[in-house]
């Protein structure tokens, strides 16, 4: 990762003065800010430096990007008007939700404008006949599941952040979650979008009411990262709550152990609905803060497991569970005696960023995937690179999908401690790499990732990206600079 | 002949075709070459060949093959590990990887485990630009880049040509049961649907068949309802006592799903009608009783009608399409007689459908007219 403090330097795609070099007479941002107020009213547009600073930086530290401006819609028909209106003028426009990204993608340059979409925020309709449910891009995950419960369902992706982050945002993110292991990605739940497009048109992808047909753009469009437009409105598929929950904690003296039981869990076809992992400092982290969960401070590792569904079956498959952590070599596995110890597991699990946060003033969170064969000698040499660059590295993660985080607490005023902890996060990426993972698995690329794609993808192949992206915005005006580094592209052949 | 060096292969035969405007046919083991539009003069580009899996790590449950593997190779080196590709497209099991992916044909298990968008994780292609292009990764969760494999998968070939693809395996249950209800009349049919929407447990499959259908699948010639059940002893008890509670229920054979997977004859015209869920109940009665011969079948938990019409000279394939058309929800025609196609809107007609066309297969060579897109 890069730890930047200003423009980046790598950030692919043109910069500000190429902009208006190419596009030519850049309209004044003045006058940009009058005709976006004339659409939103003068409280929906900031302009001034320190009205702009919270939208300079995201979940991640180290970036900060002042935007041009930032307007926020409150109607779907205004969003269309300032889409409309950006096309007019030819600028660039970065949509934002909640700006809990982890990646730095919500960040825009200095020619770009921030669409904020957090006040479009209404479910607009529940099926619970057909388990859909429809919603503007600013609704908040956790606020989806909470009025689909009525029905007995529930919104499955669930990130850590889901009393914050958007529906929307997880669409351009293809957002996870602990409980995707069972229930699948954001890309799994959404049926359909209304979208617009850069130029200002709106058009529908997928097919709420049936099969959909031709090429799979709606697939293309989750986990685009704002590069393709902007979702008016999303169609997800909610899921029925399971009629029986069961929540394990088991608990180890090595982090080797937790990963071995991981492994044999998955290998030997257990589905559960989250199997998730946090080691040492984690644990202790999280003891020592307002979360605490009842981890055993002591332990070197904890698996959070948990399984699902009808009640009949489910504790012959918490039995298994149980004796392949045993076998691995667990202290003990301690299984949830109701709701509200399982909640305060949870708690304990989803609240760990929060937690890592009060024992430095900076904490890096990164997001990788491995093989999940793989997972203890990659766990291994993360150690390895913690103690080469003198770093401390949290590990809390979603082992089940061989989904890492490993988590650096710094303080970004330290100069040294900053370049050691950026060069140990390259370390981590290649290690990743080489074991045959991917450099992000819920994070997304944005700019923070952008210089390990040609590590995991050819000229040829990213210059495909770009060609996929063209399609939807062939000024690329959506989010520039972000997921693909353009001159790692080979150029592309008749495009 | 397999690997890299077969993906040059591709690419080189790509690149002279493009060179020459000669347009191509891909064909795995030939079970598509009816399905979907005509394609005209064109030359094959086999990939039947290049069959091999490459990795096959089953503590991941991951497994690369090259596109000309066939699904009964993946079922053999699965099974033995307990593990399975949880697609069962209809055909043969003798089809590709890669024709299952490019078409993104699936089956029954759909209903639990999705289609091949849901299934595959990373594909190797040679673009109709003669390009290699790798799309997603051999792990489970990967959101680095654009979905590429995404927009590969069900484009039917005319993108790019898939060499290679990596999909995801599921575990075998322990058991895996199928029963068998009768379907209830008309009149019940929202109301029984409504009750089987909200078991508390998704089976592996649940598929309604209709009376002609049963009867050439060996079973009594009435509209059935067949559920594979999954789990362990405990669950597929539990499992059975609540689908009991719906009707008379009686086992059946397992070997049910093979037969349904090849129960359409040879020349068949084939749709499929999709609906909310919720509305399954109203184009069931007409898509199950066509005539007396027409096979129907429909993945209750996706609202989908999948009709076969066979083949004969006496303006049944007329009455057919007319039947269809009554049907409100989306048409998808998988198979039809040449000159049917004529009155089937295009579905890559879209601007964006275009662009992506002209990005990825510029000369046009790649299947060329199969989805019904103008040159």
């Amino acid at each position: 990762m890069a730890l930047h403090t200003e423009t980046p330097s790598r950030a692919s795609g043109p910069q500000p003065e190429q902009a208006q070099d190419r596009r030519g007479a850049l309209i004044q941002t003045e006058a940009l800010a009058s005709l976006l107020a004339a659409i939103v009213g003068e409280r929906g547009v900031l302009a001034r430096p320190s009205e702009l600073s919270a939208y300079s930086s995201d979940g991640l530290p180290g970036y900060r990007l002042r935007p041009r401006l930032a307007v926020f819609p409150h109607t779907t028909q205004q969003l269309v008007d300032v889409v409309r209106l950006l096309a007019r003028k030819q600028c660039p426009f970065v949509a934002r939700g909640a700006g809990t990204g982890l990646s730095a993608g919500a960040l825009a340059r200095g020619d770009a404008v921030v669409v904020g979409l957090n006040r479009l925020n209404r479910i607009i309709s529940i099926d619970p006949l057909n388990r859909l449910a429809v919603v503007e891009p600013g609704a908040v995950n956790v606020t989806l599941s909470r009025a689909a419960g009525a029905y007995g369902l529930h919104y499955a992706p669930d990130p850590s952040s889901q009393t914050a982050c958007t529906i929307g945002g997880n669409v351009a993110e293809n957002s996870g979650g602990p409980h995707c292991l069972k229930y699948g990605v954001t890309l799994n739940h959404v049926v359909a979008l209304k979208v617009i497009l850069p130029s200002g048109e709106i058009t529908t992808l997928g097919n709420a009411d049936g099969e959909a047909e031709g090429y799979d753009l709606l697939g293309a469009f989750v986990g685009s990262e704002g590069c393709f437009g902007i979702a008016l409105e999303v169609t997800v598929r909610l899921t029925p709550n399971p009629q029986g929950v069961r929540t394990l904690l088991a608990d180890f003296t090595s982090i080797d152990a937790g990963a071995r039981a991981t492994s044999a869990i998955i290998a030997a076809g257990i589905l559960p609905a989250a199997l998730e992992m946090m080691d040492g400092p984690t644990i202790r982290a999280v003891e020592a803060s307002i979360y605490a969960a009842g981890y055993p401070a002591d332990a070197s590792a904890v698996l959070l497991i948990e399984l699902d569904g009808m009640d009949e079956g489910l504790d012959a498959d918490v039995q298994r569970v149980e004796a392949h952590c045993l076998a691995a070599g667990a202290r003990t596995v301690r299984i949830a005696a109701n709701e509200e110890e399982r909640t305060r597991l949870w708690q304990g699990r989803k609240k760990a960023f929060g937690a890592m946060g009060r024992i430095a003033p900076d904490l890096v969170v990164q997001d990788a995937v491995i093989p999940r064969t793989r997972l203890p000698d990659v766990l291994r040499e993360i150690a390895a690179i913690a103690e080469l660059r003198q770093i401390q590295v949290c590990n809390v993660f979603h082992a089940g999908d061989g989904n890492l985080h490993p988590n650096i607490g710094y303080d970004s005023r330290n100069p040294d401690e900053s370049r050691r902890v950026g060069l140990a996060m390259r370390d981590i990426m290649q290690a990743c790499i080489d074991a045959g993972g991917t450099i992000t698995g819920e994070h997304g690329v944005g700019l923070d990732k952008l210089e390990y794609m040609p590590k995991i993808f050819s000229p040829e192949s990213l210059a495909a990206q770009c060609a996929l992206r063209d399609a939807f915005d062939p000024e690329r005006r959506a989010n520039p600079g972000k997921v693909v580094p353009v001159h790692s592209c080979r150029e592309w052949v008749g495009a | 002949m397999g690997g890299r060096v077969s993906t040059v292969r591709v690419q080189e035969r790509v690149r002279e075709h493009v060179a020459r405007g000669a347009p191509v046919r891909i064909v795995g083991r030939g079970g598509w070459l009816d399905g979907g539009r005509p394609v005209d003069d064109f030359e094959p580009l086999s990939l039947a060949d290049d069959r091999a899996i490459v990795e096959y790590v089953a503590g991941d449950l991951t497994l690369t093959a090259r596109a000309g593997t066939t699904l009964s190779d993946i079922a053999a080196a699965t099974g033995a590990e307990g593990q399975w590709l949880a697609l069962d497209p209809f055909g043969s099991r003798n089809g590709t990887l890669g024709a299952t992916i490019a078409t993104g044909s699936a089956g029954p298990l759909a209903h639990a485990f999705g289609t091949p968008r849901d299934t595959v994780l990373g594909l190797e292609v040679v673009t109709g630009g003669g390009e290699i292009v790798r799309a997603g990764g051999r792990v489970v969760k990967n959101v680095a880049g654009f979905d590429l494999t995404r927009l590969f998968t069900g484009a039917w070939g005319t993108l790019a040509v898939i060499t290679e693809a990596t999909v995801r395996l599921r575990a075998r249950p322990e058991r895996d049961e199928t029963v068998a209800l009768l379907v209830p009349a008309d009149g019940a049919l929202g109301d029984w649907l409504a009750r089987l929407r909200i078991l508390p447990f998704t089976p592996l499959a649940l598929e309604m068949v209709n009376s002609p259908l049963s009867a050439t699948l060996g079973l009594e010639p009435a509209a059935l309802l067949l559920a594979r059940l999954g789990g362990n002893d405990d669950a597929v008890r539990a499992q059975r006592q609540l689908l009991g509670a719906l009707g008379d229920m009686r086992d059946v054979p397992a070997s049910v799903w093979s037969t349904l997977a090849t129960a359409e004859p040879n020349g068949a015209s084939v749709a499929r009608v999709s609906a909310p869920p919720s509305r399954l109940h109203a184009i069931w009665p007409v898509l199950s009783r066509i005539d007396a011969g027409s096979l129907a079948h429909a993945t209750v938990g996706r609202g989908v009608v999948r009709s076969i019409c066979a083949p004969s000279d006496d303006g049944n394939g007329q009455r057919w399409l007319a039947a269809i058309g009554t049907c409100e929800g989306t048409h998808i025609f998988e198979r039809l007689p040449a000159r049917a196609w004529r009155t089937i809107p295009c579905r890559v007609d879209d601007p964006i459908s275009r662009a992506v066309r002209t990005a990825f297969d510029p000369a046009r060579i790649l299947n060329r007219g199969i989805l019904g897109e103008v040159a």
